[in-house]
Order: structure tokens, then C-alpha cells, then sequence
């Protein structure tokens, strides 16, 4: 009986250990590196203003639709930069878009497979109308008294998120395999920080200007800088 | 004896078998269904079931991309529809679309179709469908209808459908479906356009699975109780009758007095509609595929002076003529023949012809109303000195509008309104808002009119006087007799 029990307990610590051991902790001992990206784009910006007909109170009396928005320095904004190389446990923190001012916020979000919870903080009707493969697609109403909603995404792929009560609603949602991304800023820049060291594969992904890729080598403990010039 | 009874009974039970049949699915043979698919359907849907057949361009809505594996109509909590939800769509057709009801096949050849319409997305039924249990029903009363119309404003129908359910919301322009094409919402108020039918059942079917493929939503997650989706279904039956019922013989009732000019004045509505149907011109070029107008409701009256015409239609735009945006108006006409003719001789429908022309009484926004002759929707020249006049009322997506002309004509361009006469008429509308101007219209063809004569008070006393004459001469013919006996 207490062989037994021992037996038991030396399992339950072996399997405790193993699960310990395997589940790779970003903010691990050994140290990452942080791959620090900048996205330039040498051209106009896209930026699409349509008259607003209906719910002007919230939504403006002038639609904007940003296909392509650049900063200082031809920085390009709202661009998905990950490594898919580097794997790693999802993220835990739940990914938001809140639709506010007619407007998906944020306009691209980046997330691990997992849920995805949908604000309507705009008091007025909205519907949910996603463009995906791997994912089913959905339509779903969310009335001004539906203020959240969750949905789960458990493929990656990149989802277009569209509203169709305001035809210029435009989103998007990355559902990347790894959790090391990072969406990139006004000046077009974008860290990702703890990626584990070697050579590792990072990736530029833009609504308008497509994919494009690059080697890079992560060093512990070091800061490996890389440039992406998107082109139409 | 006893061998008859038995055979009788297999009989009946074999027939009960049968019967009870269509209820479940039957499994179709594929190729065998690619014999019937070829012979009735790759005219529209495309030899491939890409939807692109020689016939598809000239159709709108497009005809179903069958590769892509999306129905509109499914009673699925997935994507993937039921086979009994395919058979239900060959069988009833597309209402409001030129898909036809062919229930005209054999059973057999339309689950035998299913089985073929499946293999065109094969890997989109691997997923098996999920069937979509409906909360429980709620039987329609004025408290439902009620709760109904709370939860439409709560939820924003409107944003599509319009405030009162005619296809007029301030999304409309800007709706299109997963591929790309300009869509139209659904008329609440026409329950027999309704792609997947108009039953209270039906419609909260599709408030809670959506129309796939289209901006119309999933509702389940996004009523305030499960209930509601009853609440919202007998509400939108209540807006508009199941069928159209539409008039064959159109009559105008005579009056003794004034008539209204104002259409929205009480006396018409306590008159009952009479419906007629309008179709795409497609005889000549440009042709009218997907007609924003389809129907027209008559109201008419006559007096001893005039007769007045009380026209309805849905438009979900109101549109004046602007040139500077080569925006068209929103026109009605009322044709008649220029003369009377003993005998069935009519112009010809489309605005008549070179030798037989026709007369129009016209209404266009912004203009008012006019009258005019015409050899052909190309030449139509306006009449001068007139003595129409018209009113019009516009609002959420519908028209009113009262038409007056003098019974006795003034010349020979136009004709007299005779009682008791079956006058020719017919009726084309253009709505702007959707581009439709020249040819571009809708149109029926030639119906007949009639004033009716008025209903004398004599009816009401020569009937009681025959047969209490008749009671006298009776009781008379009895007396004598009792008394020769």
C-alpha cells in the first residue's frame, strides 16, 4: 500500500517536472533575444474617405478607410511582424477589437488561436462579417445592447473583418502559429522581445503590400535589428 | 377471401411506406442526377456548377456558384445545409429570383439533383450538418407583435429593411454579398419574395441561422431572450399578407360626390387594394433584368365629372430628375388605348405601336403630372391642355399618389371613361434611385378596367316587395281555396 502510494506520488512529481520542463517560458533563464524591426514603405499613402449617411453622431460625418498609412521616415503602420520559426506557449491575454467610432480599434490585431473578444462600445448596431478559410467564417449581429461577444479563432490565418450596416468598416485579425509577434507603430516600428535564440525566420505581413520574409540570428541577451521595405 | 384482405393490407401499407416518405431524406444517386442537371440546370449554374452558364450574365441575382459549397437557405447550425434543405430550395425555387419551383420533377430526380450539387464542394460536406433547433414557438398575438416591433427598433432592422420593412434603409446602397455584388435587403412587407419562404417557422429560421453569403446576419446570440426571435417573427408577419392575391379584372368604384385629391386622405384606405404585378421590360434594349418596382396596388373611384386613379408602390428612393448627375426620376404611367375599339383590338402593350398609339397618364416626381401619346417607349410625345392633376405622398419606401382626369375627353388623343365599358389598361413605373429611365422600366401587360355602374337604392327595395307580394298572393290563393271547400 504505501509502495503504492509512493509509486504515485514519484509519478505525479516526474509528470509535474516533465510538464514543468516542457512548457518553454519565454522570460526563460537561458535568455532571448529581442528582434527589433522597422517596415518603411518609399510610396503614397492609400487612405479612402467615403461621406457618412447614417449614424453620423457616431461615426462621423466622413469615413476613412487607411489601406496604406505612413509615418515619419516612410514608416508603414499597422503591419503583423512575427517570427514563425519560434515556438511558444499561446498567449494568455485574450486579444480585443472594440468597434468604436464606426471604426475597428485596433485596425490590425495580432493574436495566438484562442478567443477573440468583440466590444461594441458604439451604442449602435454593428455586425461581426469575417472573411476566413481555415476558421468557419461568421456573421453575427451585435446589437447596441450586446456589448461583448467572444469568438474563437483556432486556425492560423489572416481574417478580414468587415461590418456591413457601415460598408467601410475594415479589419483585420492575424491568428499566427507562434507567439512572438508584434504589430508595427505610426513610425513603422516594431519589437518583439525574448525570441529564442538562433536562426529564426521573421515575417512581414501587410493588408495592401503582402508578405515578405528574412533570416535573421537572435543572440541571447542581444537586440538584432531588421529593415523591411515593402512594395506594391 | 382472406388472401385479397391480406394482399389489400400489403397494399395500403406499402402506400402508407411511400408516404410517409418524402418527410425523411432520400440518399440520390449523383450520376444520375448529372443526367437531370445537365437537361435543366447547366443553362444558369454552369456545366461545372460554377454558376457561370451561358444564361448566368443576364440574371440578377447571379445564380449559385455551387463549388463554393454556401447556401443562403440551410436550418443548420454550420455551414453545411441539410440535404432536405437542397431538395426544399429545388423544390419551391427562389422566390423574388429566377430560380423556378421545379416541382415538376419526379422526387426521385431531385434527390438524385442534391446528390450531384454536393459533389461539386465535396470537401464542404465533409463537415456534417448541425441541425438548428429553433427556441420554443411562440404563438403570434398583439403582445408578441408588439414585443416584435421593440426588439426590430432595438436591434436596427431598419438599418437594412428600412422603418417599416420596405427595403429602404441607409445601408442599402452600400450592401453586397460575399463576392462582390451589389445585393438588395429583403421587402418585409412582401413575405412572398422571401428566398426561403414567408412562414411565421420560416422566418424565424432565418433570423436565427442568417443568410449565408449575404450581409444578413445570425440573430440567435443577439436578442435579448431566445424568445424574442418568435417576438421578431410575428411581427415581420404581421407587416404584409402571405400571398399578394393579386387582381385579375380591376374595377373603380362609383362615388357620389368628391373624391380626394390627397392620397393619404382616410377615403382610400378604406377601399381594398387591388394588386398587379409589374415585370422587367426584356422585349427591347435596354433590357430591365432585376426591376426595382414589382408591383403597383389600384385604387380607383368615379363620379359623375371625374375619375380618379389611387396608385401605390414600393421604391425605396425617392429620386427627382438631376441633370448635373444624370439622376433620373421616379416616374408611374397609366396607359390606356386612344380610342375605345369595339371588340378585342389593342395597341400594342409595350407603349403601342407605329400605327396604333397609345394614351399615357403620367406621373414623374418633381414634374407632377402629365399626359401624354405614345407610338413606343422611345416616341412618346406630351399632350397640351390637359385637365389631369396629380398629388403625391412619399414616405419610408412608398408611394401614394392620386391621379384625376375628367370622365369626357377633349379631343381625339384622348379617350372618354365610359361605365360599364372593360377598358384597356395597363401600367409601366421606373424607379431612379436604381437607374431606370427609357426602356429601363417595368411594365404589365394589358388589363381590363371597368367603372362600376352605381348600385341604385333599388335593390334594396324591389327584392322585399316581390316577396311580400308574393306571401299576399299566397296567402289569397289559400283563403279562396278554404273557402270554395
Amino acid at each position: 500500500m504505501r509502495r503504492a502510494l509512493g509509486v504515485v506520488l514519484a509519478a505525479a512529481l516526474v509528470a509535474g517536472v516533465a510538464l514543468f520542463v516542457q512548457r518553454p517560458d519565454p522570460v526563460d533563464a537561458q535568455g532571448g533575444g529581442t528582434v527589433e524591426v522597422t517596415v518603411t514603405y518609399n510610396g503614397a499613402p492609400v487612405v479612402e474617405k467615403l461621406k457618412v449617411n447614417k449614424d453620423t453622431e457616431k461615426c462621423g460625418t466622413e469615413a476613412v478607410i487607411e489601406k496604406i498609412v505612413v509615418g515619419g521616415n516612410k514608416g508603414l503602420a499597422n503591419a503583423v511582424v512575427s517570427v514563425p520559426t519560434a515556438k511558444g506557449a499561446p498567449k494568455m491575454a485574450k486579444a480585443t477589437v472594440d468597434q468604436h467610432g464606426c471604426k475597428f480599434v485596433p485596425h490590425v490585431t495580432a493574436m495566438t488561436p484562442g478567443d477573440l473578444e468583440l466590444k461594441n462600445s458604439d451604442d449602435i448596431l454593428h455586425n461581426i462579417h469575417t472573411y476566413s478559410t481555415a476558421n468557419p467564417s461568421i456573421n453575427k449581429a451585435q446589437p447596441k445592447f450586446k456589448k461583448v461577444m467572444m469568438e474563437k479563432f483556432e486556425k492560423p490565418e489572416i481574417i478580414k473583418l468587415t461590418c456591413d450596416v457601415h460598408s467601410w468598416m475594415l479589419g483585420w485579425v492575424a491568428v499566427l502559429p507562434t507567439p512572438f509577434f508584434a504589430v508595427s507603430d505610426a513610425s513603422g516600428a516594431a519589437k518583439i522581445e525574448n525570441v529564442p535564440a538562433g536562426k529564426q525566420t521573421v515575417e512581414v505581413w501587410h493588408e495592401t503590400l503582402g508578405k515578405q520574409t528574412k533570416e535573421v540570428d537572435v543572440k541571447a541577451g542581444q537586440v538584432v535589428k531588421v529593415g523591411f521595405e515593402m512594395k506594391k | 377471401m382472406r388472401a385479397i384482405v391480406l394482399v389489400g393490407a400489403l397494399a395500403s401499407a406499402v402506400f402508407l411506406f411511400a408516404s410517409a416518405s418524402p418527410a425523411g431524406a432520400q440518399a440520390g444517386d449523383a450520376q444520375a442526377g448529372r443526367a437531370v442537371y445537365e437537361r435543366k440546370c447547366a443553362l444558369c449554374h454552369g456545366e461545372k456548377g460554377d454558376g457561370k452558364g451561358p444564361g448566368a450574365d443576364l440574371l440578377d441575382p447571379r445564380p449559385r456558384d455551387f463549388t463554393t459549397g454556401i447556401y443562403k437557405i440551410r436550418t443548420t447550425v454550420n455551414k453545411t445545409p441539410t440535404d432536405r434543405d437542397l431538395f426544399d430550395v429545388i423544390t419551391r425555387g427562389m422566390p423574388g429570383t429566377f430560380m423556378p419551383a421545379w416541382d415538376v420533377l419526379p422526387e426521385k430526380d431531385r434527390w438524385n439533383l442534391v446528390a450531384y450539387l454536393k459533389a461539386f464542394a465535396a470537401d464542404k460536406f465533409k463537415e456534417a450538418p448541425k441541425k438548428q433547433e429553433l427556441p420554443k414557438e411562440v404563438a403570434s398575438s398583439p403582445e408578441s407583435i408588439r414585443r416584435g416591433k421593440e426588439m426590430y427598433e432595438a436591434i436596427e432592422c431598419n438599418k437594412c429593411h428600412g422603418a417599416e420593412g420596405r427595403a429602404d434603409g441607409p445601408s442599402r446602397p452600400e450592401l453586397k454579398d460575399e463576392w462582390g455584388h451589389p445585393i438588395r435587403p429583403a421587402n418585409l412587407t412582401k413575405r412572398w419574395t422571401f428566398r426561403g419562404g414567408g412562414g411565421r417557422a420560416e422566418i424565424a429560421m432565418r433570423l436565427t441561422t442568417g443568410v449565408l453569403g449575404t450581409p444578413m446576419p445570425s440573430f440567435i446570440d443577439s436578442v435579448e431572450k431566445p424568445d424574442d426571435i418568435w417576438h421578431l417573427a410575428n411581427y415581420l408577419a404581421s407587416l404584409g399578407p402571405e400571398s399578394p392575391h393579386y387582381a385579375t379584372l380591376l374595377t373603380a368604384e362609383a362615388v357620389n360626390g368628391d373624391i380626394p385629391a390627397d392620397p393619404v386622405a382616410e377615403f382610400w384606405t378604406r377601399m381594398a387594394p387591388q394588386n398587379i404585378p409589374l415585370v422587367g421590360q426584356v422585349t427591347i434594349d435596354p433590357r430591365n433584368f432585376n426591376p426595382s418596382i414589382d408591383m403597383v396596388a389600384l385604387r380607383a373611384a368615379w363620379n359623375d365629372k371625374e375619375v380618379a386613379f389611387h396608385v401605390t408602390w414600393d421604391d425605396p428612393t425617392q429620386s427627382g430628375a438631376d441633370a448635373a448627375k444624370k439622376a433620373s426620376p421616379d416616374v408611374v404611367s397609366l396607359q390606356f388605348p386612344q380610342k375605345v375599339a369595339e371588340g378585342a383590338d389593342r395597341p400594342y402593350f409595350l407603349m403601342g405601336g407605329d400605327a396604333d398609339a397609345v394614351y399615357l397618364l403620367r406621373w414623374e416626381n418633381g414634374k407632377g403630372a402629365t399626359e401624354a401619346s405614345a407610338n413606343g417607349p422611345t416616341r412618346i410625345v406630351p399632350l397640351a391642355g390637359g385637365e389631369v392633376t396629380g398629388q403625391a405622398a412619399y414616405a419610408n419606401g412608398q408611394y401614394r399618389l392620386v391621379l384625376k382626369r375628367p370622365l369626357v375627353s377633349k379631343g381625339p388623343d384622348r379617350p372618354t371613361f365610359q361605365p360599364a365599358v372593360f377598358l384597356p389598361i395597363a401600367f409601366q413605373a421606373w424607379d431612379g434611385g436604381a437607374g431606370e429611365t427609357g426602356a429601363k422600366m417595368s411594365l404589365t401587360s394589358w388589363y381590363y378596367l371597368r367603372l362600376e355602374e352605381p348600385q341604385s337604392s333599388r335593390r334594396f327595395v324591389v327584392p322585399p316587395v316581390v316577396a311580400i307580394l308574393t306571401f299576399a298572393a299566397m296567402l289569397l290563393v289559400v283563403r279562396v281555396a278554404n273557402r270554395r271547400a
